[in-house]
């Protein structure tokens, strides 16, 4: 079995392989202390306790964990991962990494189509098999999302570990929208061309195409007012990490972009993952003020 | 604002005057093209192939020189300061981001140079995820166009990567990683010829990396003697310049000439017996970027302890980092050289693995390792090279600092903690 632990990976080819586990699972909130003696304060605070599971036999049962180029923390573990194993200090499932290319420009779009081929070698994908799971993953994708049952506030930033904020914006009495970050992880994106003659190549363009994610192009202020309308936001929770190295450089395009929709908002930064900060206390406060 | 007053270094080597006395001479000399001639330039990453604008005579202003130059100038805190009233988090990386956070603060009355003009482009590997959206906003805010560069994953690890890079480079750094740099440099060879009218000449370009060679042999024939030398004849205070300003010139004829000299009065220096301190008891590696803003640092136990700093990263660097047996294809050579500058320095398993060699081959004592607090790239790898250190047998103090940020910086705090470390190792 193959788990995943970063954004901007190849789910079609993925599922095509007939081995795929989801999104490596761990415990957001345990201590890390062997893992602590590794790795550094600014890695992403999923890090340490997945590490800690890891180095405690906890995926053993995993045959590999494929970690993505397309975020620095996940591309970061994976080679002290190898390392860790190659001291013989861990065990567990095999590391691997795709190399997914970003940048608007041919050859890293070749280059991102020349690593979906190697994945496809790597676990013995046939273009047949990917043809048929990109149809298959195509019909989840147009699956329609569940529909808001009371007025939405848009949870955006940085991907929280769980359900915990959105528990306390439901608690509020709004709808939450957005996703944990195993859900970002295992976000399907796009749907991936059908019937190109060359799947892999298909993929490969999905990936390279793809929004959203510390390596993405796109611009998130007009992401995040896109979001606004869709769901036709009442409110918006803008909440960053302090870990949050990336993203948080767009912040102050986003805070301009909230003040000129209108939209109430909570802007949030340098936070504690699990918080532990009186987050949800202040989630409540503000969406209290947006209800009256 | 630092509690106490940092200090300048003080130099044993008659080199070291004129390489500083050049860069500035340089700086006048960048200033005048760029702000005055108004030529086209572009602002780099140190980690980009600078040898493409060095052969095509574009001015180049490194986005890390430009950090250290702001930062001696004591504003890197006003700077940071501006960076927080435009919105950005306290916490955002430092290292990277003190030009963009110049270029926003809009104060032409206390920037230097008055801030710097609109580039041709800008220029980044994207080695970390900050890069990005450092490097775009900057582009935005002069009005020019940013050229990323890919930062590819690197699955050929090799831990003695060091011993093999000058010749067996095409798979040492891994073909395909080669290949995407190339296309990537042909690109923004023809991207610079269409902006400014300037022609990449190619027999310009090999010589420039022959001539390169030769000035990196220099700095890694005197690196080799240093970690064989006792006492060491010059601190890392001296050892930075004489090989970093040469560097940012490399291939030209003053870089050659310089290095050739820094190794002639480093040999010399050894012949006569000669250390950096008087007493040389304790030898000591620093990792980490060069705190900028407080050079005496580096050399203020070197008479009290005797402990002197051997070893930094960027003259042994020189060696496996720089020189490349060309094989008649010196693009493909700068890609290998390009293509992982930053990983060898920051990923297990080539930072540690080089690191804990160049420990052994200098007969180093103790390690002073610089953890920078909101900066993911330069801590990364830092723990796993402490623990293999350890392991060897060199124990390291590790120091929450920036090299670039002054305000957390005590010269006082920091050579006294260095102190404590040492005796409580029981080696002063």
């Amino acid at each position: 079995m193959i788990a995943i632990a970063g954004p901007n990976l190849p789910h079609d080819l993925l599922r095509a392989s007939g081995r795929y586990a989801g999104p490596l699972p761990y415990d957001p909130d345990r201590d890390a202390p062997t893992a602590a003696r590794w790795l550094e304060s600014k890695f992403a605070p999923w890090a340490p306790p997945a590490v800690e599971a890891w180095a405690k036999g906890e995926y053993d049962g995993l045959e590999h964990v494929l970690f993505s180029r397309a975020d620095d923390t996940s591309q970061r573990v994976y080679y002290y991962l190898c390392e860790l194993q190659r001291q013989g200090l861990l065990g567990g499932p095999r590391p691997m990494i795709l190399d997914v290319a970003k940048i608007d420009r041919p050859s890293s779009l070749e280059r991102t189509i020349a690593k979906v081929r190697e994945l496809m070698t790597a676990l013995a994908v046939t273009p047949d098999a990917l043809e048929r799971s990109i149809v298959e993953t195509n019909r989840l994708r147009s699956l329609p999302p569940p529909v808001p049952s009371s007025a939405v506030c848009l949870l955006s930033g940085t991907a929280p570990p769980d359900e915990r904020m959105h528990a306390a914006i439901r608690a509020a009495g709004f709808a939450p929208v957005g996703r944990t970050l195993a859900e970002d992880w295992a976000d399907l994106g796009q749907a991936v061309e059908e019937n190109s003659g060359d799947p892999a190549a298909a993929v490969g363009r999905q990936l390279h195409a793809r929004k959203g994610g510390p390596r993405s192009f796109a611009d998130p202020a007009a992401a995040l007012a896109r979001a606004i309308e869709k769901n036709r936001a009442a409110a918006v929770v803008l909440w960053r990490i302090e870990e949050d190295e990336a993203q948080t450089w767009q912040l102050p395009a986003e805070r301009q972009m909230l003040q000129h929709s209108g939209v109430p908002s909570l802007v949030l930064t340098r936070r504690d993952w699990r918080g532990r900060d009186g987050v949800f206390d202040e989630i409540r406060e503000f969406l209290a003020g947006v209800t009256a | 604002m630092s509690a106490s007053v940092n200090q300048r270094s003080h130099n044993v080597l008659a080199c070291t005057r004129d390489a500083t006395a050049y860069q500035k001479a340089f700086g006048q000399e960048l200033r005048r093209r760029v702000v005055d001639e108004q030529e086209p330039f572009a602002i780099v990453q140190a980690d980009t192939p600078h040898e493409i604008f060095h052969a095509m005579d574009i001015p180049i202003i490194t986005n890390q020189w430009w950090s250290a130059y702001i930062s001696a100038k004591q504003l890197s805190a006003r700077y940071f300061d501006a960076l927080v009233e435009a919105g950005y988090p306290a916490n955002s990386c430092k290292y990277c981001s003190l030009g963009l956070a110049c270029t926003l603060a809009n104060d032409p009355e206390t920037a230097p140079w008055g801030g710097l003009p609109k580039p041709t482009v800008l220029v980044a590997r994207l080695t970390c995820d900050c890069i990005q959206h450092v490097f775009g906003q900057w582009a935005q805010a002069l009005d020019s166009e940013f050229f990323p560069m890919e930062a590819p994953a690197w699955v050929e690890k090799d831990p003695r990567w060091y011993a093999k890079a000058r010749t067996e480079w095409e798979h040492v750094y891994q073909p395909d990683r080669i290949a995407q740099m190339v296309r990537e440099m042909e690109e923004l060879i023809a991207l610079l010829e269409k902006r400014t009218g300037r022609t990449f000449d190619e027999e310009k370009f090999h010589h420039l990396m022959e001539q390169i060679n030769v000035q990196e042999g220099y700095i890694w024939e005197a690196a080799q003697a240093i970690g064989q030398a006792r006492p060491c004849p010059v601190s890392i205070a001296e050892q930075m310049p004489n090989t970093m300003i040469p560097q940012w010139h490399r291939g030209s004829e003053w870089a050659v000439a310089h290095a050739r000299r820094f190794r002639d009065e480093v040999m010399e220096r050894i012949g006569q017996g000669l250390g950096a301190s008087s007493n040389e008891r304790i030898r000591l590696m620093w990792i980490g970027a060069g705190v900028w803003h407080d050079p005496g640092f580096y050399q203020a136990l070197e008479e009290s302890l005797g402990a002197v700093f051997v070893w930094s990263m960027y003259m042994p660097f020189a060696g496996p980092a720089y020189i490349r047996d060309l094989h008649g294809r010196p693009m493909e050579a700068l890609a290998s050289r390009v293509a992982s500058m930053n990983e060898t320095l920051h990923l297990p398993p080539w930072m540690n693995g080089w690191m804990t060699a160049e420990a052994e081959r200098c007969g180093i004592d103790a390690a002073v390792m610089l953890l920078p607090p909101d900066n993911r790239l330069s801590q990364s790898g830092t723990k796993l090279t402490a623990l293999a250190l350890e392991d060897a047998g060199v124990p390291v103090l590790m120091i929450d600092a920036d090299m670039v940020d002054a305000k957390i910086w005590d010269h006082d705090r920091m050579v006294t903690m260095v102190a404590d470390f040492l005796k409580t190792k029981g080696l002063a």
